[in-house]
């Protein structure tokens, strides 16, 4: 194992079928665009290691199906996961409109509220543009997302979403560290302060 | 006494004193500290203003330096102020006495509750200590301490620090100091003495005031006005009028008692000694001048009732018991048992439920029996003689740890279904609630949540807390092994005899919530299944002649067997996940259309894959119609199909579940296996599709599953008219893709005849394997999420009766910390300990609150608005180090202090108590009262602050502040002085 590596962070890719999910996640990992790629069954699994400022972070990516029966599968996988990536297709409404539905699962299935969420809007290269970009970034803004347009054929921001949500993610607090490194919230013992030197009744001992 | 104990205390020893480079290394080392902390130069500031001292916080910086191989710490303590440091620049003026000289005049901190000795003694805002770094070190010899005290002296004149410099001599715990402070043309010098036996002329503020004139050798007469404050403090740690212990709670009357087994559900509370241990009343006379006041050795004026300001504070009891946190601290103890159910019980109870464990076939049997399920009428007696009987195989009758009554009490209470006598296990489901529930969504019954317990009306919140009590009350662990290995019977018991267990949320298990809790809630998912199933089997037999031999079950399980062979290698994975071979889902018990179905499997079973052939076969398992959908080629309407329910999961099976996925890596190949791996759901769709729409094909299948992979689009055709033409996406075409490839293997097949995906059976044995091999540590770690979040709710409803801020806090705090720490799947020993000691805090601040109340009689004051001073009073004692009290000895306050000393003070002359001491006591009837006991004893501590200005060494000199502090107690007696000179001339 690499000994410079921070951290194993799980991410999560989610949103409707079809929206280029398993895409946009293959673009990422191999820098390819497979026009060939087969729908996903269930879930599928991908690792890559980036470095962001500095810091190198291995992710284990769960690229998820997206189809309705599928997703009584997907639950599971958002367990523990400290980042996810939400995304639809600009060139289809409906995808768009049913992000409340994957939101309220996410917020239902989640272990941690503090999860990093990334809203990508997918195919912008496509000519017959449905979701203009600022309903994506009004939407985004509403649910305290991170918010970007890309293309998983012409790479377009595509790096860039991932490396965002990373760089996110170890800027929160107490998100990223392991349970060791985690030292946790002092809390604030009402006693404490009241003893410094011989403090209290010391004189009169 | 300490010193005598102290033989090992090294002591300051330097083998040359005239080796002046040793000394001179050290003394620069002393500058250079100073220096670095940029003590340099002109110290001022303004007076200081009343109560800072308090509220401002001290802060204190540490360094090491030595003497030859002697180490000394040197630090620097000093008042964070955060409003002066702008105004700091305009007050320079040439010659001002340093800062240091002018807080020893300044009266506005005088006794602050709490401070480092030297603050108290001299009033300083700002000075260093050096001191030796060991505690047992000391300096010891006269000759050494001047020697310190000269390198401190050099360090001050060579660097012009103006900051007091101190050295502390002796044995440490005499805090005796000796130092120096240094201004342009002054100094300050501050000597100590600290006496076991005092003189008779130390106690009284005349002869203090003999030795301070002698002290500053004054010159002149008639003498300037010497100011004098006196604080006399009186201690009481007699309360007659309070009783304390509070008695636990007699466990033996909650389990007899009509509330019956409720009572297990809740915790007790409180502590179980008088968590105030003392109190302490502060008599101050703040300024004083010579002559105003007699206090010498035949007489007093210093009267307390008289003294214009009192002030109190109370001493809390160390680590005072208490119930609560006692009953958390035992639970969690058993964290670290190492001993199993079986050992601690004798010899395996279990062994002859392991005999059935591992046998699932002989399970099975049972469950393909087509004999009508018997139905046994639940009760607790029953419930209670299984157990029994399996206890007494193994030991003699009476030696279970639990008595019946108690195991009675308890088994009600979890299962209260169980004294129903319908016995109707649907009915269970439906958790019995507690009229004092908080409501579901509510802030504190969603804290499960943060806590990862379980809803406090769930069967495993309710089992903590029976845990919990036995843990304490009965027997500890053996007691603990029993119930756990009664409840563990009982689990079996409902899922052989499919009884619901209660207390439980419907569904698949609840990821929020403690493993343990899944682990139930997955038993019940399976007991559903089983129980649908038999129920459709029961309605099967009776429909069904006995002479039908052929069951479609059997048939299709032997369909089912045919196919497998023919599919060969690849046919193998596509059931990976549902690898019982036997179980079918067969969850309708809809025996209309089971009737024809032999017949009809047995052809689709020749008929092979012909799809002409099975489009005239009866459609079978629609759940509904699909909106206005038509099958593309016969045009029928397009059904959606009933299909088998996904498997519920607990998180450890989800766990090994994604480990297994994520290990086949990210090449090709693993992908295409893990696609594999998880398309049974995906093919027994498939099958439930096809069964439900003859003649469909992979279109009409995906226009339902995954509408997004048809595309539709609309074309003219050559005769002008728009029609739409639809195709599989890109993707879907892409030739042997698994869809296309699942989509051939499947037959038509619909759900209920399909091979289980859910083995209810083997998950039903496995969660009750896992059961019965917790030990009863494993047990407790499961369960302190639900006992820590009980304690919780428990201090928030004792809190909310006092209503106490800092306890609020406190157990916000709590709260944020538990999320944080019990998340994690194995929370650290440490974390938990400190959410223990913080609830035991707070149960001890809420003890101590109570205490105070009922001393200060808050319940028995009938008037509002001194009820409320009262009250805030107490809640000041606190949190705060001290509190004065309005009024002094004549406010409300203060004449309850009296009426507790007087009475403190008759019993200890054994006097009757004066119950309703009047309010204002005229002093004609106080002398008379008090004509052979005072009301107050003899103080614990008399302290005297004397300030003066006065020229020294010579009357023409500048006039320059003197100070004398004196405390006396009733174990020694301190004189700190401060005398400073003019160094001009000299
Ligand atoms: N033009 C275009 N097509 C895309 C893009 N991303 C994905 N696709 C196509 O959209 C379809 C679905 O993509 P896929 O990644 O399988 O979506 P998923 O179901 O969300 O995983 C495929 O045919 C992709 O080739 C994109 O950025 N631009
Ligand atoms: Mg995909």
């Amino acid at each position: 194992m690499d000994e410079d590596i921070l951290t194993t962070l799980k991410i999560l890719i989610i949103g409707e079928s079809g929206v280029g999910k398993s895409s946009l996640l293959l673009r990422f990992t191999d820098d390819t665009f497979d026009p060939e790629l087969a729908a996903t069954i269930g879930v599928d699994f991908k690792v890559k290691t980036i470095s962001v400022d500095g810091n190198k972070a291995k992710l284990a990516i769960w690229d998820t199906a997206g189809q309705e029966r599928f997703r009584t599968l997907t639950p599971s996988y958002y367990r523990g996961a400290q980042g996810v990536i939400l995304v639809y297709d600009v060139t289809r409404r409906d995808t768009f409109a049913k992000l409340d539905n994957w939101l309220t699962e996410l917020e239902t299935y989640c272990t941690r509220n503090d999860i990093v969420k990334m809203l990508v809007g997918n195919k912008i290269d496509k000519e017959n543009r449905e979701v203009d970009r600022n309903e994506g970034l009004k939407f985004a803004r509403k649910h305290s997302m991170l918010f970007i347009e890309a293309s998983a054929k012409t790479c377009d921001g595509v790096q860039c979403a991932f490396e965002e949500l990373v760089e996110k993610i170890i800027q929160t607090p107490g998100l990223w560290e392991s349970e060791s490194q985690n030292r946790g919230v002092k809390l604030s013992n009402h006693e404490e302060g009241y003893r410094g030197g011989c403090g209290g009744y010391c004189s009169m001992l | 006494m300490a010193a005598d104990s102290e033989p090992e205390s090294e002591v300051f020893e330097i083998t040359d004193f005239t080796t002046a480079s040793e000394w001179e290394r050290f003394i620069s080392r002393v500058e250079e500290v100073l220096n670095d902390w940029k003590l340099i130069g002109v110290s001022s500031g303004k007076p200081l203003e009343k109560g800072v001292y308090t509220t401002e916080t001290w802060e204190e910086k540490s360094d090491e330096i030595s003497f030859a191989d002697f180490r000394f710490s040197v630090t620097h303590h000093y008042l964070v102020q955060e409003s002066n440091e702008k105004d700091s620049k305009e007050e320079l003026v040439e010659d001002a006495l340093p800062v240091a000289m002018q807080d020893l005049l300044c009266m506005n901190n005088d006794f602050p509750p709490r401070a480092h000795c030297l603050v108290r003694w001299y009033g300083l805002r700002e000075f260093v200590v050096i001191a030796p770094a060991a505690n047992n070190d000391a300096v010891l010899s006269e000759s050494k301490c001047n020697l310190l005290l000269s390198s401190v002296s050099i360090a001050l004149g060579n660097t012009g620090c103006q900051v007091p410099l101190f050295v502390q001599i002796h044995h440490k715990w005499r805090r005796m100091y000796v130092g120096e402070c240094q201004g342009p043309g002054v100094r300050t010098d501050f000597e100590m003495v600290h006496l076991r036996k005092v003189a008779s002329q130390y106690t009284h503020v005349s002869g203090l005031l003999d030795i301070f004139k002698s002290k500053i050798g004054f010159p002149l007469t008639p003498l300037p006005p010497i100011n004098i404050s006196i604080r006399l403090t009186y201690v009481l740690q007699d309360w007659q009028q309070y009783f304390w212990p509070q008695q636990p709670p007699d466990i033996d009357a909650l389990v007899g008692g009509e509330v019956g087994g409720l009572e297990f559900g809740k915790l007790p509370f409180g502590a179980c000694e008088d968590p105030i241990s003392e109190l302490q009343l502060a008599t101050t006379w703040p300024h004083l001048t010579e002559g105003i006041i007699v206090d010498n050795d035949v007489y007093s004026d210093l009267d307390p009732m008289q003294a214009p300001q009192w002030s109190v504070r109370v001493r809390k009891a160390d680590n005072p018991q208490c119930l609560l946190s006692d009953f958390v601290t035992e639970f969690f103890k058993l964290c670290r048992r190492k001993e199993s159910t079986d050992e601690i019980l004798g010899k395996s109870a279990f062994e002859e439920e392991g005999k059935e464990v591992a046998d699932i076939s002989h399970a099975l049997s049972k469950l393909t029996e087509p004999a009508p399920v018997p139905i046994h009428k639940l009760s607790v007696t029953n419930m209670v003689h299984t157990a029994k009987k399996k206890i007494r195989k193994h030991r003699g009758v009476d030696e279970s740890p639990l008595k019946n009554e108690v195991l009675n009490t308890i088994l009600l209470y979890l299962f209260p279904d169980a004294a129903d006598k319908s016995a109707d296990g649907s009915e269970a489901r439906t958790s019995t609630s507690t009229g004092s529930l908080p409501p579901p969504d509510s802030e504190d019954y969603n804290l499960y949540i943060q806590f990862k317990s379980a809803p406090l009306d769930s069967l495993t919140y309710k089992l903590a807390l029976c845990l919990c009590m036995i843990n304490f009350y009965h027997g500890g662990v053996k007691g603990v092994a029993h119930l756990w290995q009664e409840f563990v019977l009982e689990m079996r018991y409902r899922w052989e005899n499919n009884f619901f267990i209660p207390g439980l949320a419907n569904g698949a298990p609840d990821l929020r919530c403690c493993l343990l809790h899944q682990k139930l809630q997955m038993l019940n998912c399976c007991i559903e299944r089983k129980k649908a199933r038999d129920e459709g089997k029961k309605s099967n037999s009776f429909d069904r002649s006995s002479s039908d031999t052929g069951t479609p079950d059997l048939l299709g399980r032997d369909y089912h067997k045919e196919s497998d062979k023919e599919k060969g290698e690849v046919g193998k994975s596509w059931e990976s996940w549902s690898d019982s071979e036997e179980e079918f889902f067969e969850c309708l018990s809809d025996t209309e259309e089971l009737k024809g179905n032999g017949q009809e499997n047995v052809k689709k079973g020749v008929a092979k894959e012909g799809s002409k052939e099975t489009s005239a076969l009866k459609p079978e398992g629609r759940l509904h119609q699909h909106g206005n959908l038509t099958l593309l080629h016969p045009g029928e309407p397009l059904y959606i199909p009933i299909t088998q329910e996904p498997a519920p999961m607990t998180e450890d099976l989800l766990e090994e579940q994604s480990e297994v996925l994520a290990k086949l890596g990210t090449s090709a190949e693993g992908a295409h296996l893990r696609a594999r791996m998880q398309s049974a759901c995906l093919l027994s769709d498939m099958e439930s599709f096809k069964a439900a729409n003859p003649g469909c094909c992979l279109e009409d299948f995906v226009r339902w599953y995954s509408p997004r992979d048809y595309i539709e689009e609309e074309t003219v055709d050559e005769k002008g008219n728009v029609v739409i033409q639809g195709e599989l996406s890109a993707r879907m075409k892409i030739p042997s893709n698994m869809w296309v490839e699942a989509w051939e293997t499947a037959k038509a097949i619909p759900a209920r005849r399909q091979r289980r995906l859910f083995d209810d059976t083997r998950e039903a044995e496995k969660v009750l394997h896992y059961l019965a091999v917790q030990k009863p540590a494993d047990l407790a770690r499961h369960l302190l999420s639900c006992v820590l979040h009980a304690a919780v709710l428990k201090v928030k409803e004792e809190e909310s009766l006092e209503d106490i801020t800092s306890v609020k806090k406190i157990i916000k705090q709590i709260i944020i910390h538990a999320s944080k720490g019990l998340r994690f799947p194995n929370p650290e020993d440490k974390k938990l300990e400190e959410i223990i000691a913080h609830i035991l805090s707070v149960e001890a601040t809420i003890a101590q609150a109570r205490s105070l109340k009922a001393k200060f009689g808050i319940d028995k004051c009938d008037q509002e608005e001194e009820r409320k001073d009262l009250e805030n009073f107490v809640t000041s004692l606190l949190e705060q180090p001290e509190v004065s009290v309005i009024g002094a000895g004549r406010g409300p306050a203060g004449t309850i202090i009296h009426r507790l000393f007087v009475n403190a003070q008759k019993v200890a002359m054994m006097l009757p108590l004066d119950e309703e001491l009047k309010r204002s006591d005229s002093s004609d009837e106080k002398r008379l009262n008090s004509g052979s006991v005072a009301d107050f004893p003899s103080p614990a501590g008399h302290e005297v602050i004397l300030r003066t200005i006065i020229p020294r060494p010579a009357p023409y000199s500048k006039p320059l502040p003197q100070r004398m502090y004196s405390v006396l107690t009733k174990e020694d007696f301190r004189l700190a002085g401060a005398f400073s000179l003019d160094t001009t001339f000299f």
